[in-house]
This record gives C-alpha cells, structure tokens and sequence, in this order.
C-alpha cells in the first residue's frame, strides 16, 4: 500500500487518485486480525466456529460470545471488533423484529443479511467511520436447504458453501477445500470444523484460546442453536487425537 | 509520544486497523484512582479509592446506586462516569416501569455497551473517558460487569480498572492459584474461594486487593474508601465512613502482600 500516508486515507469520504477507499480497506483490517471464524454448509445443516481469546482467567465462562439468536431461525456471527459487531448484530435483532411486526412470519435470512448489508454500507459513504466487524448469517429450512451469508465491513454481502474470516483464514479456507463438504452431516461437520480451526492455530502465539460454536440443521428442527458445550468438548478431543494422528504419519 | 497523523478523531481507521483515539481513551480511565469488584454465588462487592483535590475538600464520589439490586463504580474522568451512572439509573427505571420487574442485569450490560459503542464510531463526541464496575443481583445470581472507553463490555469473577489496577488484579488471580493448589481436584471452578465466601469475607478480599493498587506511604482510610454491596435478600448499600472503618479494621491485621520500601509488616490503618 504504497498510498499510506498520503492524505488520501483520513476519511471513508475521500477516493485515492487510483479510485481506492482506504478508510474501508482499513476498517477490513481489523477483521483480519481478529480470531478465526469459519462456517461450513454440509449435508443437513450449518455449522458456525470462532476462535476466541481468553484474555484474563478473571472472565466468566462464555463471556463475550461471538454467535447470538437473530429470531428463532437465523444465527449470526460476528468477526472483529466485538463492540461494533455486538452493534451489528443489535440492528439486525431489531430489523427482524420489525419484520415480525410487519409480516407477522420470521424475517428470511437473506432479508437479514442485505438490510445489514445496506446500513454497513451507509457508513462507508464517510459520515461515521466503516465497521470494523464483519458477520455470518445462517439458516436452514426443508425448503431451501442451508444458506450461509458473509457481510464484510465494506457492505459486500456474498452467499458461500463455507468461507473463513480472520488470522488465519488462508489456511483454514485451504483445510476446507481438502473436504467433501456436501457430503458431511452436521456431527462430521462440528467435528471437521473444530480441527480445523485448531489446525491453523499459531501454537507460539495463540495461547488461551477456546472455541465457540453454533449450527443449525434438520437436527434442529431449524432452529438455530448455541452447540452445547459437552458437544464442543467432544469435538475438540476428536480433533486433537485426529491431529496427532496426522502429525505421526508425518 | 504517541502521535501519528491516524490519531486525530474517533472516526479515523489506522492502516492496521486500530482507532487510535478509542486507545487514547482508555489510557484516561488508566489515570483515574482504582476501583475493585469481586462477587460470589450470592452477593457483588464493589470497592473505590477515593481522591480529593486538597486537604480542603471533600473527596470525590465514586459509587453510585442505580436501582435497588445494582451499583456501579467508577474510574477515570469521574464527571464522564456521573454521565454512565445517570444513564444506568434511568435504564433501570424504565425498564422496571415497562416490565414491573427489576432490570436483569444481562441487559443493563448490553444497553450500556450500544452506548459506549456509538461514541466511538460517530462523528461529534468522543468516547468517554471512564471505565465502570457494576455489581448487581438479578434472578441469574450476582454479576460483576466491567466497561471500558472501547466499549468492551464483559462479565468478570472479579476485576479491577484504574491506576495500578494490575496489582489488584494479580491478587485476585494469585489468591485463586492458591486455593486451586490446595485442592486440585476441585472441579466446581476455580473461584471456589469467591464463590463460597460471605460477604463479609468477600468485602475483605475487594480491599485487600484495592490496597495492592496503593504506594507504599499511603494506606486505606475510612475518608478514601468507599464499599458497596449488593446481593441476595439484600439491597444495594453504599457504605462510607463509619461503616467503612469496621471493615478497614478486619483488612489491618493481613500484612502487605508487595514488599514496601519501609519494612512492610502490618501498617497501622490511617483512620
């Protein structure tokens, strides 16, 4: 980025001679930075996984989560800057909100992902400063099967089969593509993912790590769900035992 | 010290993708004098160190009572806080006359956090200065909540913020290690020592921790030393003066746990 520093990069308002908005590129900075977060579209459903920092032993369990209820039937994730993804997932909570008062039937996941779309994309335009969050969303009915969304902090919104944000998104997204996604039902796929986000792991540097999850599916009537902890757990001993196994054969 | 031409407004990504003013902020709450909160399974303690600007003048008020079941307090530019705190009163309010119901304090945590969120990325003001504790008890148990200028809003064990507040952090965390040594099979948590502490108990360690923040020429007084306390079947209580005193006086008799310039020991407390 041979631009920095001049003056072409102070505000969300201002191009650079070569048409580039460096305030938003900035602003996507800070989700790269940030845990990795994947989710995968399998067989019958959709799993969400972030990779935390614990920062103090001081914390509660599960403080600060990552993935919450939009209504009933979409999850959202948030990558990034945690205030200003708890902000995001605030005005998508009251959008579907609205839409249940207006439609009285459940806010669609698409809707929910364009309309934070569109308000992330209002701040790239220069009045306040760019998201520095981006956010997942994702559902899963008989109807449409699985559907998985990624809001970035410039207000692109594209639908994935599985996708990865953060630290080490370059890694994870390769692990994803060794998979047969399509074929994995829900349990392989908590499985899969919790290997490999503990595989891109920077074993020097990411210390005091833990793993956050949500999924929805045909298990869960739809609904989407917090996976349980005892599930988490699981996952994450299978993914251990299979990465020593790995690192044997090596 | 710091300046870079990134750090001029709070609407300013750096090309790293840090806001820099959002930083600058907190460091306003690190000058502020410390304050400490721990809780257990059914009381919140909140602990503040208070200044006064000369030997003429009262010392500044630092704990608020919010609602029957919650308190905070402060640390940092204090009149920022008196802000948070009025903010929180009328939350509390509200949502008692939209529900009939106390606010759970989940709530007040996350209405505090929107908050604190819009002012660092709009245009106008600035982020506050000011970091808060809140000790509430709601149908959950009993919270502590730290906030900070960054709008990081997170549920603690126990936690402290302010100048020196490291200190009274590592107390906390060195007094769980202890507890966690003499009884490794203990599974229910690592805060067993909090969490089955009465609250008298609970008051003791919040000051002993509080008392790590000072220097060594200075000690905990019932004129500094402000105690609130929340918990089950009990309402928010702000203890001042007098009231402070009797429990200055149990937190006497531990000896400074850092090793002072002047012999350490048992201080007499300044009352």
């Amino acid at each position: 980025m041979s631009s920095i520093g001049t003056g072409y990069d102070l505000a969300a308002s201002t191009f650079s001679p070569d048409g580039r908005i460096f305030q938003v590129e900035y602003a996507q900075k800070a989700v790269d930075n940030a845990g990795t977060m994947i989710a995968i579209r399998g067989k019958n459903g959709i799993v969400m996984v972030a990779d935390k920092v614990i920062s103090s032993k001081l914390y509660t369990d599960n403080a600060n989560p990552r993935m919450f209820n939009v209504n009933d039937n979409v999850g959202v994730g948030v990558s990034g800057n945690y205030p200003d993804g708890f902000s995001l997932k605030n005005y998508a909570y009251g959008e579907a909100m609205k839409w249940l008062k207006d439609y009285r039937e459940p806010m669609p996941v698409q809707n929910i992902a364009n309309a934070v779309a569109e308000y992330i994309h209002i701040h790239t335009l220069g009045i306040s400063r760019p998201f520095g969050a981006g956010a997942y969303f994702i559902s899963w009915n008989k109807q449409t099967g699985g559907r998985l969304f990624l809001v970035e902090p410039s207000g692109l919104n594209y639908e994935y089969k599985a996708w990865a944000v953060g630290k080490h998104r370059q890694a994870a997204k390769a692990e994803i593509e060794k998979l047969k996604i399509d074929e994995l039902d829900v349990q392989q796929l908590v499985k899969e993912a919790a290997r490999i986000i503990m595989a891109v792991r920077d074993e020097n540097k990411d210390k005091n790590v833990q793993i956050e999850m949500g999924w929805v599916g045909e298990h869960t009537d739809g609904k989407y769900e917090e996976v349980p902890s005892e599930v988490v757990t699981a996952a994450e001993e299978w993914a251990t035992a299979k990465l020593d196994e790995d690192d044997m054969e090596d | 010290m710091f300046r870079n031409q990134y750090d001029s407004d709070v609407t300013v990504w750096s090309p790293q993708g840090r806001l820099h003013q959002v930083e600058y902020a907190v460091e306003a709450m690190k000058q502020g004098s410390a304050t400490v909160g721990i809780k257990s399974d059914t009381h919140a303690v909140i602990v503040a160190l208070k200044r006064a600007q000369n030997e003429l003048s009262s010392h500044q008020k630092k704990i608020y009572e919010i609602d029957v079941h919650a308190g905070v307090s402060i640390a940092g530019l204090l009149s920022d806080g008196r802000i948070l705190a009025r903010f929180l009163q009328t939350e509390c309010s509200s949502w008692r006359w939209d529900y009939k119901q106390p606010v759970p304090i989940k709530k007040l945590a996350e209405a505090m956090q929107l908050k604190l969120q819009a002012n660092t990325q709009y245009y106008g003001r600035r982020p506050f200065g000011v970091g808060i504790l809140i000790a509430g008890y709601d149908k959950d148990g009993a919270h502590i909540i730290q906030t900070d200028p960054s709008a990081e809003v997170v549920s603690m064990h126990g936690t402290s913020i302010g100048a020196r507040s490291q200190s009274a952090r590592t107390y906390l965390e060195r007094n769980v290690d202890k507890f966690e040594k003499c009884k490794t099979s203990c599974l229910i948590s690592v805060f067993h020592l909090f969490i089955l502490a009465s609250p008298e108990e609970l008051i003791v360690h919040a000051l002993l921790a509080l008392r790590d923040t000072l220097p060594a020429e200075e000690n905990l007084s019932a004129q500094n030393t402000s105690i609130g306390i929340v918990g089950k079947d009990s309402p928010f209580s702000l203890l001042e003066d007098a009231q402070v005193s009797v429990h200055l006086n149990s937190v006497s008799t531990h000896p400074r746990t850092t090793a002072q310039a002047q012999g350490g020991g048992a201080e007499p407390m300044q009352m």
